[in-house]
């Protein structure tokens, strides 16, 4: 869990890009297209929209911004020390509380110009006053210019900040610079901290983590700090002095016996003795570091001297430790942390949560009930091998074990403890073959069933089930077969364009129209008869040829067309009624009309319409034809 | 975790990619042409905004040429006119007497100008249908006698409307406006000042008494702000302003302060 997140703050782009963001936003995401003849009330509309979707984005964006950086007055005191140490919090709040109010002057500005807006009265007044609202929400966010860069180093850095939980058990190692606390965090952490064998490596607070006793630790490593006073300290020696004075955690307090880091022991010891303030109520061990170039007892006696003062302290214990031979390192852990165990326990303990915590708890120690023993049953010969000592042997070889045995000439042979005989086993059967399960198909007595099948096939034939006599062919047989196989082939076409043209949506030929554009023709009846075996030799003078002739009718002969001699005419045949069209008899009439009544009350039947002539309107106000306005185009449609 | 400066000591130890520097230049190399890809296939508002951008940068770049240029080339000095004088004998009164003259015409004109004479001196007229809007009133809406201004106005602080009854010309609060951006002419500077009133608005002597403020409008500002001080030493509160924008169109008063 991580408490400050401070790597999830958004970018905060600069002022020219905020302002590219939110106006290109603006013109992408509101209507771009408006007329002079617009009705007034929407070009107002129009132009009032991009004004308040301009505001809106940069409320957003700049809400966003003030909202994702720590609240000072919120975070953990270290935190808030130490973002006054780095940016300076003054320069900080005042960065965020410019921001707020350009936010509000923006808002104020947008509420002016649409209430303005309301009185534009042409489409070039509002272009206007969008224009120079716009712009003045541009240029209230250009000024905050200086801000956005600042915001945004602030972000950058901040995001690299360690991550420090302040409530988890903690480790500060601090001393002056150069005397091993990086190496030492470098042995007991995975942190990979920058190790150089000059004085002041590490500028910022560093984390690493350990285990001890199961439970994760957390050691800062800190910058080294000098002896002088606190307004003389610079930033980096007071990101150490933030982390001693606000973090619960055990302090290190590293001494470099050996004095190579160019400080004298004296000095050392005066620096504890100045910060011993902010180790007050903290566990504390004092650490003599770089052993193994001088341990306490080769120090010479002045210097000694110096330490006596921390040794007769019984509450601070002092351990000698070398990084570079790793010699008391993991000791000092240790110490450093049961110090710190204990002291958490004892300030939870002193807390007034505890006693709800221990009236919770309850030891539970079970009374005997009778005096009779009940001891674990353990069988006899487990106990015997138990007491001989003697390990039980395995009656398999574990595979592990023939692979030890035989070494480099081992080949795992994953099966060879299948059930099949023989070398069938090794066979390679795929599971999935062309698209089916293989075990779906296997049948344990599939070469039984085949063997009964077999048999009894060869009982068929045996039988003689299978000798079949063809009759002869005879003449009049192989005339009929050759007849049938016409019949045969032209029912099938017969059917087949009967499909096509039940299919076919193209408007039909009535039965009215000429002969000739029906493609009925004397030759097709000649031809159509031949193919149904009718004999249609010596048909030449047959009624059926005697058609109209094409082009002018003799009957228009000029000759003819003078001789009007009154000759009274016949009656003409008058046309037959169209339900009698075509009908040969009165039995074939009756029967079209059982077919036709049959037909229309299927169709009149489901509407509960009176009869064929009674007409049908399923919708007399289909919507699609009665709403909206009708445009240029047709009455039926919209 | 990465911490601190984690990414420099990366490059510390391990350096950068082994192409980094050949990368980066044909990287330099390619911008131009990237550049002028950018600017063929851009269309609409960001081309416009691009080309602008670039030919600025361009028009920098020259001048940066031209004054690198300028300093590497000695130039010579003018040679001497006809009749110089020595410099011993320059702070003569020889000198300026064409100034003098050209001052003297100068104030000439200026008393020749008069008093109003005001940096916008010509305005176009702002025409009835223009400033007022009619409103229909009455049970059917058929009587039209009232009008409603729809430009900037400004009403003093006391102003009461009048019943609806009697009340011909309605100034909308949206459209009251009681400050102005002004700027001194000499000072080279703009104040946002209160205004006290309107002195004269050239289209009508009725707009004048509306307080309708449209470009040219003279107005009334309260400059006790800027601390100006008479001849006699009292502070000067009250002074005259044209206005150079279109307040309607703005959404805000530009003026000019009339010294």
């Amino acid at each position: 869990m991580v408490l400050y997140n401070f790597k999830k703050i958004v970018v905060v782009p600069p002022a020219k890009d905020l302002i590219d963001i939110v106006l290109s936003k603006t013109q992408r995401k509101t209507p771009t297209v408006v007329h002079k003849g617009y009705a007034i009330s929407r070009i107002r509309q129009f132009y009032t929209r991009k004004i308040k979707f301009a505001q809106q984005t940069l409320h957003d964006k700049l809400s966003q911004i003030i909202q994702d950086f720590p609240k000072l007055d919120d975070v953990h005191p270290f935190y808030t020390d130490l973002i006054n140490v780095l940016y300076d919090k003054d320069h900080f709040k005042l960065a965020l509380g410019q921001l707020n109010k350009a936010r509000n002057l923006i808002d104020n500005v947008a509420k002016e110009y649409v209430r303005l807006m309301k009185y534009g009265d042409s489409l070039y007044r509002c272009k206007l006053l969008k224009k120079a609202a716009l712009g003045r929400m541009v240029t209230i966010t250009k000024r905050q210019g200086a801000n956005l860069t600042y915001l945004e180093q602030v972000r950058q850095h901040l995001a690299r900040l360690p991550s420090i939980d302040p409530y988890t058990r903690t480790i500060i190692i601090c001393g002056f610079p150069n005397v091993g606390k990086s190496s030492f965090m470098n042995k007991i952490t995975r942190a990979d901290v920058d190790v150089q064998p000059y004085a002041g490596t590490t500028k910022s607070l560093f984390v690493g983590h350990t285990d001890y006793k199961y439970l994760p630790w957390q050691i800062i490593d800190t910058p080294g700090i000098l002896d002088h006073p606190l307004e003389e300290r610079n930033v980096i020696e007071m990101q150490s002095v933030t982390a001693l004075a606000h973090l619960r955690a055990a302090i290190l307090y590293f001494f470099d016996i050996s004095e190579e880091c160019g400080h004298a022991l004296e000095e050392q010891m005066r620096l504890f003795e100045s910060i011993k303030p902010l180790f007050q109520n903290k566990p504390l061990v004092v650490v003599c570091n770089k052993s193994d170039i001088v341990n306490l007892n080769n120090l010479s006696k002045e210097k000694r001297s110096v330490l006596k003062e921390l040794e007769n302290d019984e509450n601070i214990p002092v351990m000698e430790m070398s990084t570079a031979n790793n010699q008391g390192v993991m000791e000092v852990k240790e110490e450093a942390c049961e110090r710190l165990l204990s002291y958490r326990v004892d300030q939870k303990v002193k807390t007034k949560k505890i006693d709800s915590l221990l009236s919770r708890l309850h030891v539970a120690q079970p009374v005997p009930r009778d005096h009779k023993l009940r001891p674990p049953c353990i069988p006899e010969a487990v106990l015997q091998r138990k007491q001989s000592g003697e390990r039980p042997v395995r009656a398999k070889k574990l595979e592990r074990q023939i692979e030890e045995e035989e070494g480099d000439d081992y080949v795992l042979d994953l099966k060879k403890k299948y059930d099949i005989e023989g070398d069938q086993k090794y066979d390679v059967i795929p599971e999935i073959w062309e698209g089916h399960n293989i075990a779906d198909y296997i049948d344990p007595e599939i070469f039984d069933k085949l063997t009964e099948l077999e048999q009894e096939e060869e009982l068929r034939v045996a039988a003689g089930m299978y000798d079949m006599k063809l009759p002869p062919m005879t003449e009049s047989l192989k005339e009929i077969r050759e007849l049938a196989m016409q019949i045969r082939e032209k029912k099938f076409l017969l059917k087949d364009e009967a499909l096509i043209n039940k299919q076919c949506t193209k408007p039909v030929i009535p039965r009215t129209a000429p002969a000739k554009s029906r493609g009925r023709s004397v030759s097709r009846l000649k031809n159509e008869m031949e193919d149904l075996g009718v004999d249609m030799e010596d048909t030449e003078n047959a009624h059926f040829t005697k058609t109209k002739k094409r082009g002018r009718s003799e009957s228009r002969n000029t000759e003819n067309k003078r001789q009007r001699v009154d000759v009274s005419r016949a009656r003409s045949n008058s046309r037959a009624p169209r339900d009698e069209m075509g009908v040969a008899n009165d039995e074939m009439k009756f029967r079209l009309k059982n077919i036709a009544h049959k037909a229309i009350s299927k169709k009149v039947g489901p509407k509960g319409l009176k009869g064929e002539a009674d007409r049908f309107i399923g919708n007399k106000m289909p919507k699609h034809l009665f709403s909206g306005k009708r445009g240029v185009g047709k009455t039926n449609r919209r | 975790m990465p911490q601190n400066e984690y990414i420099e000591r990366h490059r510390k130890l391990y350096g950068r990619r082994l192409d980094y520097e050949e990368r980066k230049r044909k990287r330099e190399a390619r911008a131009p042409h990237k550049d002028a890809e950018k600017a063929r296939s851009l269309r609409g508002i960001k081309a416009k905004l691009f080309n602008k951008q670039r030919r600025n940068e361009k028009i920098q770049m020259k001048k940066k040429i031209k004054a690198h240029e300028e300093r590497n080339i000695k130039k010579k000095d003018a040679p001497a006119p006809e009749g110089a004088l020595p410099h011993y004998l320059l702070d003569r009164d020889v000198t300026s007497r064409a100034k003098v003259l050209s001052n003297m015409i100068k104030q000439k004109r200026k008393e020749k100008a008069g008093k109003w004479d005001v940096p916008i001196p010509k305005v176009r007229a702002q025409a009835d249908s223009e400033v007022f809007r009619v409103l229909k009133s009455g049970k059917t809406k058929r009587k039209s006698w009232k009008r409603m201004v729809t430009k900037v106005t400004f009403v003093g602080e006391n102003f009461t409307r009048k019943p609806p009854k009697f009340e011909r010309f309605i100034r909308p609060m949206a459209l009251r406006f009681n400050k102005a951006h002004v700027t001194h002419p000499e000072l080279k500077a703009t104040f946002c000042l209160p205004i006290i009133g309107v002195k004269r608005n050239p289209s009508s002597p009725m707009y004048t008494s509306l307080g309708v403020i449209t470009k040219g409008t003279v107005i009334e500002v309260n400059i006790s702000e800027l601390g100006l001080v008479t001849q006699s030493g009292k502070i000067v509160w009250g002074k005259y302003a044209q206005v150079t924008n279109n307040p309607e169109n703005d959404g805000c008063i530009n003026a000019v302060l009339l010294v």
